[in-house]
């Protein structure tokens, strides 16, 4: 069974949170404090982990930073009640793969955490290759030669996304929906943040990439910036 | 030249020495000119009296030597010269000169007696003296000008008188005294009274600049202060040194502008704390709000199995609740336009597609409403430097109201471009706005008719949203409307961010 970490100090929308994930057979641990919650996901890792922003002990971004440090890549949607602030950017660049935004429909959220916790589906099997680096479709690992670079699973879903098409320009919308799952969102900053954390780990410089490359005024494509989109 | 009178026009200092120094030269022009003809005058009239009385008597001296010598021709001739030679003074500096000259009716004496000292031309007795001294048969007087032999002119009183000589007949006798040390004088005088008018006028002029200064510096820098104080330098203070009339202006300045800086810094903190308050509610309602939403939503989802009086109220909550939201979501932008935090993200987008996606979006509540949705676009290039989300909420909104108001006539949509600026209009045929409510289209909360408007959902705050929009784009939202006629909402945004609105053919 599917298990989801709800950490909120609000017990109310944490007990609510927990009815309408029971609902569609998810189990939810509920978690109230931030300090509490590395050691909670340490001995019991859970397939996801909703993370309000707010939080005593410790903050939301600050838990985040902490959970990617021990590179535990379990996927982190963030829950806030401010959407427009730099809050969501922080807890993006921290390590959260997604946010929302309160108040949310509950179909919204389930939908999202379904999202997240798919697996890539693609009809292609075994290996992809770009560039030195080599993508086990089944495995779900990506390795430089020998090493392997640990990715969280939306940053191989994204890296994926590209590489299946390598050439093809995507744009952060098809990417947002793509990835993320949205059908119409204008936040394209989730796109822009996880492909600057990707780089981060799979380009040999990341402020001149080869592996990922930006189109400009369109988005990103898989390859270096001299070959040609389809 | 123009620069002149500009700086004039600006200095005041410059206006009031201008004027103090026409004013003072005219009366130092008076008073010496006054000053110098009286000097003049007297300073002549006495020479002239003692230049009479010497001539009277130096004239009645010769007559009585000339009657005396009633002897041989060459002797009275000799006389008269020698009278002539010996009354005359050549010296420099008081000199005279005498004239002995036949009367004007004298034609052919028998005995000539001419004579003039120094060889002075005869030409020095004016033909007006002489007539004088002809018709009057007293002594008179004129000034002249002595005329010497080398062509000297000396400016001198002449004071002449007939005389009787035996066998010559009438003769006129002429005492001419030089003018030049009255003149000399006069001149001395002239250069003095020259020289101190001068010296009044500068003086004057550098007490005025002085007396100016030590007013005016302390104005200019209520001046510059008051400059910088709009400028936003609200603590900024005059240094007051004097407790005169100056110093009481600087006082009383900064007794005013503490004033008015604790009153905006009351007014800022104020609307700040007000500002921060509305963002703090609409944050803090949004937990509570997920949590009701949620339940809700579960209730509504279940509300096939409840008894038709509680599902109906399911549904009315989850209704209800999709407004509350949607007006959180409103007063925080307005908040947010309030306390001046909209960031916008400007990109070159087609907005012709951002047009049509917004129709499209809106394409299923207008298919209810019966409404058409028309799209026109006009110009070469129809794209635009802009915050798509903002132009979108923009165009949404607009359109939103257009197609509740449409009553299932057409709304028809336009877009239109020249090279500096493109504009977004959206026509619908419904109901219209009444012109007396025009300029209240755009207050937050208000609603064209209370008790319809708010049964078709809408926060009242779109509208107050779309213009501040509008303005973060440096456009303007601009509203044509007549009751029964429709409305036409037309937003007009330079094609460039950030760039000034051109007034083109675009706004009406």
């Amino acid at each position: 069974m599917t298990s989801v970490l709800v950490v909120d100090d609000d017990q109310d929308l944490a007990e609510m949170l927990g009815i309408v994930l029971n609902g569609v057979g998810i189990e939810v641990d509920l978690v109230s404090r931030g300090d509490e919650v590395l050691d909670v996901v340490r001995n019991n890792p859970p397939d996801l982990i909703l993370l309000d922003v707010m939080l005593p002990g410790l903050d939301g971004v600050e838990v985040c930073r902490q959970i990617r440090e021990h590179s535990i890549q379990v996927p982190i949607v963030m829950l806030t009640a401010k959407g427009d602030t730099h809050d969501v950017v922080l807890g993006l660049e921290a390590g959260a793969d997604d946010y929302m935004v309160k108040p949310f429909k509950p179909s919204e959220l389930v939908a999202r955490i379904k999202t997240r916790l798919r697996r890539t589906t693609t009809n292609i099997k075994g290996t992809l290759t770009l560039g030195d680096i080599s993508i086990d479709i089944v495995e779900h690992t990506i390795s430089r030669g020998t090493k392997e670079i640990p990715l969280t699973r939306l940053e191989f879903d994204l890296l994926v996304a590209l590489a299946k098409e390598p050439g093809r320009v995507f744009t952060r919308e098809a990417l947002l929906n793509e990835v993320w799952g949205y059908r119409h969102s204008t936040d394209t900053r989730l796109v822009n943040v996880h492909v600057q954390r990707l780089r981060a780990k799979v380009e040999h410089d990341p402020e001149n990439p080869t592996i990922i490359t930006t189109v400009r005024g369109i988005g990103y494509k898989a390859g270096a910036s001299g070959s040609r989109g389809k | 030249m123009r620069k002149i009178v500009e700086r004039f026009r600006r200095s005041l200092t410059l206006k009031v020495i201008l004027s103090i120094v026409l004013l003072t030269t005219l009366v130092l022009g008076v008073v010496g000119t006054t000053l110098y003809t009286r000097i003049s005058a007297g300073i002549k009239e006495e020479k002239v009296d003692s230049a009479i009385s010497e001539a009277a008597y130096t004239i009645y001296f010769a007559q009585t030597r000339l009657l005396a010598s009633s002897r041989t021709d060459s002797e009275l001739r000799r006389t008269a010269k020698e009278i002539v030679n010996s009354q005359a003074i050549g010296s420099d500096i008081s000199s005279r000169e005498i004239v002995l000259m036949r009367g004007i009716r004298n034609i052919d004496p028998e005995v000539p007696i001419d004579s003039v000292s120094n060889q002075i031309s005869l030409s020095s007795i004016p033909n007006t003296l002489r007539e004088k001294v002809a018709s009057s048969g007293n002594i008179s007087w004129e000034f002249v000008n002595t005329i010497y032999a080398s062509g000297k002119l000396v400016p001198s009183v002449a004071v002449g008188e007939e005389i009787q000589v035996s066998k010559s007949g009438t003769y006129e006798m002429y005492v001419i005294f030089s003018l030049e040390p009255q003149i000399k004088a006069l001149e001395l005088i002239k250069n003095y009274l020259w020289l101190s008018g001068l010296a009044l006028l500068i003086l004057i002029t550098f007490v005025t600049w002085l007396t100016l200064r030590q007013i005016l510096q302390p104005i200019r820098e209520v001046a510059a202060t008051a400059a910088r104080l709009t400028t936003g330098a609200l603590d900024l203070r005059i240094n007051v040194q004097s407790e005169d009339e100056i110093g009481r202006l600087g006082q009383t300045f900064n007794d005013m502008a503490r004033s008015i800086e604790e009153q905006i810094r009351r007014l800022e903190n104020l609307s700040r704390v007000q500002q921060q308050f509305v963002s703090d509610v609409s944050h803090e309602l949004r937990t509570p709000l997920t949590t009701i939403r949620m339940a809700s939503d579960l209730l509504f989802n279940a509300r096939e199995s409840f008894d038709p009086a509680i599902g109906r109220s399911t549904e009315l909550l989850l209704a209800q609740i999709d407004k509350f939201e949607k007006l959180l979501e409103d007063l925080l932008e307005v908040s947010r336009f309030d306390a001046d935090v909209a960031n916008v993200k400007p990109e070159v987008v087609d907005v012709r597609t951002l047009v049509s996606k917004c129709m499209d979006d809106l394409a299923l509540v207008a298919s209810d409403r019966a409404t058409s949705l028309t799209l026109e676009c006009v110009g070469e290039d129809l794209s635009a430097q802009v915050d798509p989300r903002r132009i979108t909420r923009v165009v949404r909104n607009l359109l939103t109201n257009a197609i509740e108001h449409s009553e299932g006539k057409a709304v028809n949509v336009s877009v239109i471009a020249d090279d500096h600026s493109l504009s977004i209009g959206v026509r619908d045929h419904g109901v219209g706005i009444d012109p007396a409510n025009h300029h209240r289209v755009f207050d937050r909360f208000w609603r064209a008719d209370t008790s319809r408007s708010r049964a078709r959902g809408g926060t009242g705050l779109g509208l107050a949203i779309a213009q501040e929009d509008a303005r973060l784009h440096n456009g303007q939202i601009t509203l044509w409307s007549e009751l029964n006629e429709g409305a036409h909402f037309t937003l007009t945004i330079p094609k460039k961010f950030g760039g000034e609105l051109i007034n083109s053919a675009l706004h009406h």
